[in-house]
């Protein structure tokens, strides 16, 4: 399977007359891209703004974040999403880099909502600190969910994909300024020389532990709840098979720019050849019993085995239960004779004592710390919030809390809330150490 | 300038040797012994006192030498407190922790010892305290000094204190999150640190794990309850199963509150008057009917039948999402107390 990813360097976003991108310029017709919003009539309001590092400006409660770009050949953006299912993975597709389409409530957050500061200390807490942002700010008739701490936030998120395709395609037809090929041949079609190195899987863990639908990571929409793990080609995580939810607390979330983006999946893609050979990707899940946490965790060891892997990474997008799945699938994977990494963050609490991974085992001996969800910040105030600030306090995000918000426009919270701040998908340059 | 107090032996007070291991504990002006190393490599820290004590004097009559060690301390100005260095000396070592402990207890200030890996001291109290790695021997006094000082300097000037590491002592046993760049490294991807970690792995050479495993804390099962219509027995929770207004606002994750409220006039348990306040999972059942996280209808039933005896009044509860352990140990210590004197004898815990 081989896919070209055609890159366009955004170094600024303007609104003008004209969706279009000329010489790293890219412009937002504002009115033209609102009505592709508000094809959902259950978008009340909507709005649009331009957010660049540096920019004096928090936004909260960020609730998804979408690489803008589009399919040229092979397929659909986010099949089974917003668009009719079909393959990805092949073909040609455009994305506008160093940017990124960000959809915030404009009143109401929910467990899994975030926070982005655009400048000052924080900034560099999340990937998104440091892109040019087009930002969706948005409110909906969903009242059965207005007041609820879970929040599907349907009706925003595919607003989000809607609008980020639509930008996206004002690149469809132009030169791109430099092509990525993403090319892996089928497991038993290799060479010999590529045959003799150590062969490795990515196993993915997407946030799916919401028995009830519409909140779970999807893939080509179907929600991850109700799969068992199955194998999957890198070449579709990179091109929008998967769509990520609307539940995990949200610095251990991945976004859908992530999953596009995925740095885990890059790297083994880069290494394909030279160091390893990359068999491909497992795509598990996370689960709400114990029998399914099992057995999501034997068969993706059953696969690896069965595949050649003599190593696998494990990604888990989530802490705390979860912790379940994840540290048993690298004990299923060691029985077997796999050798593990395993990556996700850690929940030691304020004063950093309690046991970072709700399950423990000597098993998972190499594990990479991507950050702690416990992390206590203290936040000044900023100049301008896009979204409403009181969110935080009210609305049950998963690091705010009663009385966080204070009336100067400051704030205290956990990393917990911080959008993506631990980064699973692999971006995180934090690590936790002992103290 | 910080005013330190200084714990040491009989050895290294220069009273004598082991035949003087049974010396009471004194405190003398200034630095006296191995104190007066301290003084000499530190700036903006000095001992004013040193307290020194017999070993066996210590390791035979603990509280009382505690209790005396603490009337000399009362009134006195000092910001932080030094005891040892110990190396591998056991009975040392061990001083230095109890009295460094109860020094930080009572008085709130930095404590700072040094030992060696090999004494029991360093199991017994890196929890509570900064432990720097020492040598065996005496040998390595001036080292192990020289690392104290260092540390308490910092802790002089106000410095950022890095991770132990770094730093040099034993880890206490606590957590956080650090950009690599704060720590000096050179920033690495988690995706790159990750790859480089399998590879080292699958070649079978060296690799740091980010996380090394803890121990284990495990709590052993309790054996059965012989006959269930003997003893009384109570419902506690961390679903999340609340009176309908939450009356002590249990939060819904990261919880630090938990709740007692009565259930001794109730056959189980009804919707909208109880609910769950747990995000960590889908409330619609629980919400629905209570019972099926807190399970009072069926626990009725079986007292109709007479399969179980006395049901406590009160039903407990919290939520079990992003709830730290150190929390969830806590909250589960001060329900277990309640328990107790409430003369429950078991329990039926129910999570999610």
């Amino acid at each position: 399977m081989k896919l070209e990813i055609g890159k366009f360097f955004v170094k600024d976003i303007v609104f003008g007359t004209k969706t279009g991108y000329d010489k790293g310029v890219l412009t937002i017709d504002r009115e033209e891209a609102l009505a592709v919003v508000k094809e959902d009539s259950h978008i009340t309001e909507a709005e649009l703004h331009i957010v660049k590092p540096g920019d004096e400006v928090r936004l909260v409660p960020v609730k998804e974040a979408i690489e803008m770009r589009c399919k040229v050949s092979g397929g659909a953006m986010y099949p089974g999403v917003t668009n009719p299912v079909s393959p990805v993975g092949s073909g040609r597709t455009h994305a506008l880099k160093d940017a990124a389409l960000l959809v915030v409530g404009k009143h109401w957050g929910s467990f899994q909502d975030g926070l982005i500061d655009m400048s000052g200390e924080y900034r560099r807490h999340t990937i998104y600190g440091s892109m040019k942002n087009l930002v969706l700010v948005g409110d909906t008739d969903e009242e059965f969910e207005r007041h609820e701490q879970q929040k599907t936030n349907h009706a925003l998120r595919w607003a989000g994909h809607r609008l980020a395709e639509y930008v996206g395609k004002c690149v469809a037809a132009l030169e791109p300024e430099e092509i990525e090929t993403w090319e892996l041949d089928a497991v038993n079609r290799r060479d010999s020389k590529v045959q003799a190195l150590p062969s490795v899987v990515y196993v993915l863990q997407p946030q799916t532990q919401m028995e009830a639908m519409g909140y779970n990571t999807l893939i080509y929409g179907w929600d991850g709840n109700h799969i068992i793990p199955t194998f999957m080609h890198p070449n579709e995580i990179l091109d929008g098979a998967v769509v990520s939810g609307s539940f995990m607390p949200v610095s251990s979330k991945i976004s859908t720019y992530e999953h596009c983006n995925n740095p885990m999946v890059k790297r083994l893609m880069k290494e394909h050849g030279k160091t390893v050979n990359f068999l491909g990707v497992i795509m598990s899940n996370l689960n709400v019993a114990m029998d399914q946490k099992v057995r999501s965790a034997f068969m993706v060891a059953q696969m690896a085995k069965n595949l050649g892997a003599d190593g696998a990474i494990v990604a888990e997008e989530g802490y705390g239960n979860p912790d379940v799945d994840y540290v048993q699938t690298l004990v299923e994977l060691e029985k077997v004779g796999v050798k593990t990494v395993g990556m996700a963050n850690e929940c030691t609490g304020r004063d950093g004592a309690s046991q970072p991974l709700v399950a423990l085992d000597p098993a998972a001996n190499a594990l990479v710390s991507t950050g702690n969800v416990s992390q206590y910040f203290e936040l000044p105030p900023m100049k301008t919030v896009l979204g409403e600030l009181q969110s935080m306090a009210r609305d049950g995000l998963s690091g705010g809390w009663e009385g966080c918000v204070r009336p100067d426009g400051s704030l205290v919270m956990e990393n917990n809330a911080m959008f993506c701040s631990d980064h699973p998908s692999g971006y995180s340059l934090k690590t936790c150490v002992d103290y | 300038m910080l005013k330190a107090i200084q714990y040491i032996n009989q050895f290294f007070g220069q009273v004598g040797g082991e035949d003087m291991a049974d010396y009471e504990p004194e405190i003398r002006e200034g630095a006296v012994g191995c104190a007066q190393i301290f003084n000499s490599l530190a700036k903006d820290v000095q001992v004013t006192h040193t307290i020194i004590c017999g070993d066996n004097f210590m390791a035979s009559r603990t509280e009382e030498a505690v209790a005396r060690i603490m009337k000399f301390l009362e009134g006195k100005e000092f910001g932080i407190f030094i005891a040892g260095p110990a190396f591998n000396a056991g009975r040392y070592g061990n001083a230095c922790g109890q009295i460094a402990l109860e020094v930080k207890k009572r008085y709130d200030v930095p404590v700072i010892t040094s030992m060696n890996e090999e004494n029991p001291g360093v199991e017994l109290f890196h929890k509570e305290m900064y432990i720097f790695r020492g040598g065996s021997r005496a040998t390595s006094m001036k080292k192990d000094m020289e690392a104290m000082v260092a540390f308490a300097e910092k802790i002089a000037k106000g410095e950022k204190l890095q991770p132990a590491s770094v730093e040099g002592y034993f880890p206490r046993g606590v957590r956080h999150q650090v950009f690599m760049s704060d720590l000096g490294m050179q920033p690495v991807m988690a995706a790159d640190r990750a790859f480089d970690m399998l590879l080292k792995k699958l070649k079978g050479e060296p690799y740091q794990t980010e996380l090394p495993m803890p121990k284990l804390d495990r709590v052993p099962i309790a054996p059965a309850v012989k006959d269930l219509r003997k003893v009384r027995l109570a419902l506690v929770s961390s679903g999340g199963i609340v009176p309908s207004d939450n009356p002590d606002r249990i939060q819904s994750c990261s919880a630090t509150k938990w709740g007692k409220y009565d259930i001794s006039k109730l056959d189980k348990l009804t919707a909208p008057e109880y609910k769950t306040i747990h995000a960590g999972y889908d409330p619609e059942q629980a919400d629905k009917n209570p019972n099926v996280v807190l399970p009072l209808d069926a626990i009725r039933t079986y007292q109709k039948e007479g399969r179980l005896g006395e049901v406590d009044e009160f039903f407990y509860t919290t939520v079990g999402t992003g709830t730290t352990q150190g929390e969830a140990s806590r909250m589960g210590k001060e329900i277990a107390a309640v328990l107790h004197k409430r003369n429950v004898e078991a329990v039926v815990l129910t999570a999610t």
